[in-house]
């Protein structure tokens, strides 16, 4: 037993090292960054399958993590869908990457995100990122979550809509907005990284080191 | 009766203290929500009651009522709290949940015997966010475990398993009585 005892310790003790460490620090891209994974296929709503790197637009790419069952992603997904209509027409590259595992919530299925399109009147692809690992590879933590490129594919704004989740009417800093017009019109994104609290991504069991 | 008992006990414990009495396994556990305050609080708020003497380690929570995994989760953070209070834990658990889900979060809160203070996040996100802990993404649940003169050792976002939790707390807290 005691033996027992001795050799097991090591393993308790890298066990509980690991425990208290927590997760692995996330890897993030940041300002001034290029996108990710940009040549893995995506699954489309409309059965089509498309990479980020064929999506990218001539003025810059505008990317948003979000999903169909968080609450913050509906409070904020008419504004999403009309600010992403607005860039696909502006002449950016858009999409929203929905990368939750639809085994947590079943809302967040493929059928539902096919629904969710047609509902928001999206004129740019909503894909799913089948592994996660799309977002992992952003850094991505929460929904809604973007990132907008510019026309050098550099990263130039990262964070959330806008700082009223709730109301519309409310805003008073439109973030994603004025960064996209911006980019669209080549200048100087003013803020560049906002924060806002979200649901954490459901991410799949990783797939890639 | 039972919501003039239970108003007793918050006032003979005030809002920091525990809520054993009131909120636990009788009658006023059923019929507390409507009577139990919630104090709205800043990441300040929430800084200054982890400076509060008296607790070997002081753990912060940031939860809501629509998140998923903040919901199981709190089972088991609700009995840490109860079962390492004697070797000094402080749990502050802090509502993300909006002002007209105030009565949703009372009854969750309530349901789960939750010990007080009962806080609820206001102001600005961004600026709770980054005031709390520049790390925090602002992905509910959050969870900040901080030593006794408020250095934050411990920072994880996402759910977590009644395991982590004790592992996370153990090391600052009381050795268990032989």
């Amino acid at each position: 037993m005691r033996s027992l005892r001795l050799r097991s310790a090591p393993v308790v003790a890298a066990v509980l090292a690991v425990v208290l460490a927590g997760p692995p620090a996330r890897a993030q891209i940041a300002i001034g960054d290029a996108a990710p994974m940009t040549d893995v296929k995506l699954m489309n709503v409309d059965g089509k399958e498309l990479t980020l790197g064929g999506l990218a637009g001539k003025k810059g790419t505008l990317v948003v993590f979000t999903c169909n069952a968080c609450p913050w992603a509906k409070m904020w997904q008419t504004r999403v869908a009309q600010i992403g209509n607005a860039a696909a027409g502006a002449g950016l590259g858009m999409v929203a990457i929905n990368s939750n595992d639809p085994a947590v919530n079943a809302e967040d299925g493929f059928a539902e995100m096919k629904k969710r399109a047609k509902l928001l009147k999206m004129k740019f692809p909503y894909v799913v990122d089948a592994t996660s690992d799309v977002a992992r590879a952003f850094g991505a933590s929460r929904t809604p979550e973007a990132f907008l490129f510019d026309a050098q594919g550099k990263l130039v704004y990262h964070g959330t809509v806008d700082d009223s989740p709730k109301d519309a009417a409310a805003v008073k800093d439109p973030w994603l907005r004025d960064a996209v017009n911006a980019v669209a019109s080549g200048k100087s994104v003013t803020t560049a990284e906002t924060k806002a609290l979200g649901c954490s991504i459901k991410f799949r069991g990783k797939t890639t080191s | 009766m039972v919501v003039a008992a239970f108003a007793a006990a918050i006032v003979a414990t005030g809002c920091g203290g525990s809520t054993k009495t009131a909120a636990r396994g009788d009658a006023a556990a059923v019929a507390a929500p409507d009577t139990l305050p919630l104090e709205p609080v800043t990441a300040s708020d929430v800084h200054q009651r982890v400076l509060v003497p008296g607790a070997r380690a002081t753990l912060v929570n940031v939860w809501a009522t629509w998140c998923e995994p903040c919901r199981a989760e709190f089972p088991a953070l609700v009995s840490l709290a109860d079962r390492e209070r004697a070797r000094g834990l402080r749990v502050l658990f802090v509502s993300a949940d909006f002002d007209d889900q105030a009565a949703t979060t009372k009854r969750f809160l309530a349901q789960h015997h939750t010990p007080g203070p009962w806080l609820v996040k206001t102001g600005r996100d961004q600026e709770f966010i980054n005031g709390l802990d520049p790390r925090w993404s602002g992905a509910l649940p959050v969870t900040i475990v901080y030593d006794p003169a408020g250095k934050p050792v411990q920072f994880w976002e996402g759910g977590a398993d009644s395991a982590r939790f004790a592992a996370a707390v153990a090391p600052l807290l009381e050795p268990p009585a032989r």
